[in-house]
């Protein structure tokens, strides 16, 4: 028994050897092509995606509506942008002065960034009763979020860095004392700021449940009315410890 | 002892390697389903459409906002260049710098601080709120307001530059900002004086939201204070569609934080 034992791998084991081998580096071949696909699922998991696998369809209804949104307004800019481009460069090109074209510019930019009172038409938050700092930030978040293109409280224009602070009944916002009872206006298109102030489940809605003491009135600025002029800020925007980029 | 050694020199090469993939892949199939646990999963063709619909949109949300800052870039030399009276215009130009810095529309470089949150890492109790765990809108606009406050004077998120016009709101647990989905880490970029996180770190406000936040829940606070921090410019729309500028010479405060003794 011995002897043939001995004698076995010599026959048909010669053959066997080599398709053994390809077995075998089929093997790791397949399971390295696993890893490689799991790899590569992990990695893409990890990518902004990846976050939005676990949102809900109406979260994620929602959030393509913002981004419709969003890039509409920003197709408006890139059009208004290359129209102005090519002014420019048609001008440089036949020596002509832009100067008009830099004051017009050079109006809207601060009209936008609140260096400069601006008019129009908008809604006008009347708050009664005592209400919280963070509620009245959330009430300017909300204007911002459906388009407000300014807003004061009182006579504070809001810009950046425009902040809520204090107490109820002695809310500061940028060191103006606001009591009880002030005013919000905002412009923008009256319809779609009120229609997201006012919608069900909307910031009035949950201000009515969370700050029961408080009532917010809401009122459209509409196109029989004197339009709403909003004042310039009175902070310097211009930055004292950073410097533009090169 | 010896015998084992030499066992497992005995074990072929093949098997080694196998042995190794196989671990790998375990350890991979392990992270794949522990990364889909914390948060729900919704599964419909619908909603694959959604998150494919909602990436496109993102993508060229970022390539609209490339070509806003790539023109307005243009825009700006060409002004520089423009022919006129050299004097006027160089007043002029000058003007138009300061109101674009003023705006937010150059982007900006000087000291400062990184302040990083991030989700939390604890696992959420039977019992408790998923969304305690996730940082969120009012956690950023929290920090935001802290910082302007400790008198920053640029700030960004993620590098979406905070403006007037910037609204951050939660959309079921995903956070946008200038009407941008962003992902989390957040970084929130800010510029100010040197002593800028002395003065946010001695705010009760951003002292109450690291003891809450991160005490109660483990949402991941952290900070550092780089040479230089950079600030990109804002690249969003800032076309007046219902306002009209009115004209006015308007005396000015200091910068920074609220003057809280000018009480009318």
């Amino acid at each position: 028994m011995r002897g043939l034992a001995t004698r076995r791998p010599a026959g048909p084991a010669a053959p066997a050897a080599p398709m053994r081998e390809r077995r075998n580096q089929l093997t790791v071949a397949a399971v390295a092509f696993l890893l490689g696909l799991l790899v590569v699922v992990q990695l893409r998991a990890q990518t902004a995606g990846s976050a939005l696998q676990g949102r809900s369809a109406q979260d994620l209804t929602t959030l393509v509506g913002n981004l419709n949104t969003q890039n509409d307004r920003l197709r408006t800019e890139v059009g208004t942008l290359q129209r102005q481009l090519s002014e420019l460069q048609t001008d440089h090109a036949s020596g002509a002065t832009s100067v008009g074209q830099i004051q017009t510019d050079l109006g809207r930019i601060r009209a936008w960034a609140g260096l400069d009172p601006v008019s129009g038409r908008g809604v006008t938050l009347v708050v009664s009763g005592q209400i919280g700092a963070a509620a009245v930030d959330d009430l300017l978040n909300e204007l911002r979020n459906a388009g407000a293109e300014a807003m004061a409280v009182e006579d504070v224009r809001v810009v950046a860095a425009t902040t809520i602070s204090g107490v109820p009944g002695a809310l500061d916002v940028d060191g103006f004392l606001l009591r009880d009872g002030f005013m919000i206006r905002a412009i923008g298109r009256p319809e779609t700021l009120v229609g997201s102030l006012t919608r069900a489940g909307g910031i009035v809605a949950q201000l009515a449940a969370t700050s029961p003491a408080a009532t917010i009135e809401v009122k459209p600025n509409g196109p029989n009315d004197d339009p709403m002029i909003l004042p310039a800020t009175k902070r310097v925007l211009v930055p004292g410890h950073g410097h533009p980029r090169l | 002892m010896s015998s084992l050694a030499g066992r497992i020199r005995r074990i072929p090469s093949w098997q080694v390697t196998l042995g190794v993939a196989l671990l790998l892949l375990g350890f991979l199939v392990a992270a794949q389903l522990a990364a889909e646990g914390p948060r729900i999963r919704y599964a419909s063709q619908e909603r694959t459409g959604l998150v494919d619909t909602a990436q496109s949109l993102q993508a060229q949300q970022d390539q609209l906002k490339d070509q806003i800052v790539s023109l307005r870039e243009q825009i700006q030399r060409l002004e520089h260049d423009s022919a006129g009276s050299q004097a006027a215009l160089r007043s002029l130009n000058d003007q138009l710098e300061a109101a674009r810095i003023a705006a937010g529309l150059i982007p900006l470089t000087g000291t400062g601080i990184v302040l990083k949150l991030e989700d939390s890492a604890q696992p959420v109790p039977p019992d408790g709120n998923e969304a305690d765990y996730l940082v969120g809108a009012s956690d950023l606009r929290t920090v935001v307001d802290q910082l302007w406050l400790a008198g920053a004077e640029a700030i960004a998120i993620n590098d979406e530059r905070i403006t007037a016009s910037t609204a951050i709101i939660d959309i079921g647990g995903s956070v946008l900002v200038n009407a941008a989905y962003l992902a989390g880490p957040y970084d929130i970029t800010a510029i100010g004086a040197a002593d800028l996180f002395d003065r946010l770190s001695a705010s009760p406000g951003f002292e109450e939201l690291v003891r809450t936040r991160r005490g109660s829940f483990g949402i991941g606070v952290s900070w550092a204070e780089p040479a230089n921090v950079d600030v990109p410019a804002f690249a969003g729309s800032v076309t007046l569609r219902e306002s009209r500028a009115v004209a006015s010479q308007t005396p000015t405060l200091p910068a920074g934080p609220s003057p809280h003794e000018a009480v009318p």
